[in-house]
């Protein structure tokens, strides 16, 4: 390694630590007592090393309030979603990829222009349309919508396209039904598609907003996502900010780690969401 | 084996079998409810009083439309001179990038279109005796265009930077990119949470380290001045990641040989990032750049939860006051109204994605 490559580093560890602050920032608040930060938020090196040490805010966190509540109806939804993404995506790439019937590119034309739908466009009439179902207030009404959105339909269709020809051919030869090659060949070759698909879907439904927002009204059936914007409007009075910091590292903590096990499946589940939607 | 195969279901039938769960899906939660959002749209149609009674809607046609868009009086003339003026000067890039090959025909199209559309649009102003229907409308889309025009060149140029800087497969260079890239599976809820502490003037580290520094502390999120640029600086910092992992893909096709051929022409670090690097990432820019639009224009949470799009509206943004339309005023009509128009942006904007994504297969 050349000089220049570890001034590089050390040039670039600058701006990596400065991108690190505020989230450090927030666990190291969330391990101060709250009667401190309400004097002063910066005891040691601006905050940024939890001492005076306190685990209290965890503490509280699980014996009042609705945080633990809140991350479960989020587990709830978030594993809900991914499963039922999962089966209609997997279901319809694979009928789109690799079966011939009518109309078929017609079919995938019509669920192409869905991709261009933002969920902005659509969360009043589904909002009026649950309302009419009396839906709104329970897990469907979270995880239904989010099953229409075609990305996943493509991700696997790209997929199943690209597995050479042969494989089936020799199980059609032994006589071998469709549904059977689906579910015994295709599927176990999809595993790496698929569990590119199901990271994107958690995330998304973790850290979803706007249709909690207007779908969960009672405070039971909030995300952690959602509860946590409840919370943070009032946060220094009512609930003290080491404890509302709390509620935010317990909200991260399911997808950072998700990031650090699978990083390099949510990188692709990441920019494949970006580049298609 | 004959019986067998009749047993079977034919190819088909399969395919019918396998579809129906997604396309019933896509057709009864999303093909259903965007036309039923049209639908709304052309009814005074108030969430409380249709909820307690179903007739209690009116067809009103494109009234609603006019009602948020349009106003009495109006008249065109160069109201804006920095938008329209910006708008002409994108429309002159257009011609002569397209005229001396630096861009291909479609590009020049889509920057020509947008460029019109700044000429055209802002030079709509009320006359002497006029007033817009809505006046909140517009300067929200403006707003809205304003976040987009911040956040996009801001997200684009330090994520490119640092992707060349760590085009490298070494250990050091994937913690430093790990780094960069942890902000992005944040939630908006828990991003908003850490700014609007980080940005606060009595307990925020900006303010601390202001202070400390002997200046005095900015009331980021309160000072019309500063609320916008406080929300451009957290959606930066949330959502570099996407745009430096998509450009570090954009890199890799890049061989090595170009840089070394290079070397010997002594074009080493900012000249081959200039005379190699940009040229070749061209579509990958292009890509990264109409992706962040389209991203962006939704912006909710920031401005939701962080400054309530205040200070005086300054950044009230296009989806937050269609939720507060619909959802606080009640007024759906007029809220699906200003969701079509957000419809049709974004739907621009993925049709030209789609058109990139293409030809980047062929």
């Amino acid at each position: 390694m050349t000089r220049g490559y570890y001034w590089l580093v050390t040039g670039l560890s600058i701006p990596a630590f400065i991108w690190l602050v505020p989230t450090l920032w927030m666990v190291s608040l969330s391990f101060q007592p709250n009667d401190v930060l309400a004097r002063t938020t910066s005891s040691t090196a601006f905050g940024l090393v939890p001492i005076p040490f306190t685990a209290e805010n965890y503490a509280d966190l699980f014996a009042f309030g609705q945080t633990p509540w809140w991350f479960l109806n989020s587990l709830i939804v978030s594993t809900g979603m991914t499963l039922g993404v999962l089966a209609v995506s997997t279901t319809a790439g694979y009928a789109l990829a690799r079966l011939d019937f009518p109309f078929k590119r017609t079919v995938i034309a019509v669920c192409l222009v869905g991709l261009m739908v933002p969920e902005q466009a659509v969360f009043i009439p589904l909002y009026t349309m649950f309302a009419d179902f009396g839906w709104h207030n329970s897990y469907h009404a979270l995880i239904l919508p989010r099953m229409a959105v075609p990305i996943g339909v493509f991700l696997m269709l790209q997929f199943f396209r690209a597995i050479p020809h042969d494989i089936e051919e020799a199980a059609r030869l032994d006589g071998v039904g469709w549904l059977r090659i689906f579910w015994y060949i295709m599927l176990p070759l999809a595993r790496p598609a698929m569990m590119t698909l199901a990271i994107l879907t958690f995330l998304y439904a973790w850290n979803d907003y706007l249709w909690p927002l207007v779908s969960a009204q009672q405070r039971d059936y909030y995300t952690i996502t959602l509860g946590l914007a409840s919370i943070q409007s009032n946060f220094a009075q009512s609930e003290g900010l080491g404890r509302v910091m709390a509620s935010g590292v317990i909200a991260s903590l399911p997808v950072v780690i998700l990031f650090l096990i699978f990083q390099r499946y949510v990188v692709q589940a990441m920019t494949a969401g970006g580049s298609k939607g | 084996m004959r019986s067998r195969r009749a047993a079977q279901l034919s190819q088909r039938q399969a395919a019918l079998l396998l579809l129906v769960p997604f396309l019933a899906t896509y057709a009864l939660f999303l093909v259903y409810p965007f036309f039923r959002g049209v639908w709304i749209s052309m009814h005074d149609w108030n969430l409380l009083a249709v909820a307690f009674n179903p007739d209690a809607k009116e067809f009103v046609g494109l009234r609603n439309y006019e009602r948020v868009m349009w106003g009495e009086d109006i008249e065109w003339g160069l109201a804006a001179p920095l938008w329209q003026g910006l708008g002409l000067i994108g429309l002159a890039l257009a011609a002569v990038l397209h005229r001396r090959s630096r861009v291909s025909r479609f590009n020049a199209i889509a920057l020509g279109v947008v460029s019109l559309l700044l000429v055209v649009l802002p030079g709509f102003h009320p006359g002497e005796v006029g007033r817009w229907y809505d006046r909140r409308f517009w300067p929200t889309v403006g707003n809205t265009v304003l976040f987009v025009g911040l956040t996009v060149p801001g997200v684009t140029i330090s994520a490119l930077l640092l992707a060349a800087g760590m085009n490298r497969e070494t250990r050091a260079m994937g913690i430093l990119r790990t780094l960069f890239f942890l902000s992005q599976v944040l939630s908006v809820t828990v991003v908003t949470l850490i700014w609007q502490i980080m940005f606060s003037p009595r307990q925020g580290l900006i303010a601390n380290i202001t202070e400390v520094a002997g200046g005095t502390p900015i009331n980021w999120l309160t000072d019309q001045q500063f609320a916008m640029a406080a929300i451009v600086i957290a959606t930066v910092w949330w959502s570099l990641g996407i745009a430096m992992i998509l450009f570090l893909a954009g890199l890799q096709d890049i061989s090595s040989e170009i840089y070394e051929a290079a070397a010997l022409d002594n074009a080493r670090g900012p000249r081959a990032f200039w005379f190699i690097t940009l040229p070749n990432l061209r579509r990958t820019i292009t890509l990264v750049v109409v992706l962040q639009i389209i991203l962006h224009f939704q912006v909710f949470g920031q401005s939701h939860l962080m400054t309530q799009g205040g200070p005086n509206d300054t950044t009230q943004v296009l989806v937050r006051y269609i939720y507060q339309t619909g959802f606080r005023d009640s007024e759906l009509g007029r809220a699906s109204a200003m969701a079509v128009f957000l419809f049709v942006i974004m739907g621009g904007f993925s049709v030209v994605q789609f058109i990139i994504g293409r030809e980047k297969d062929e």
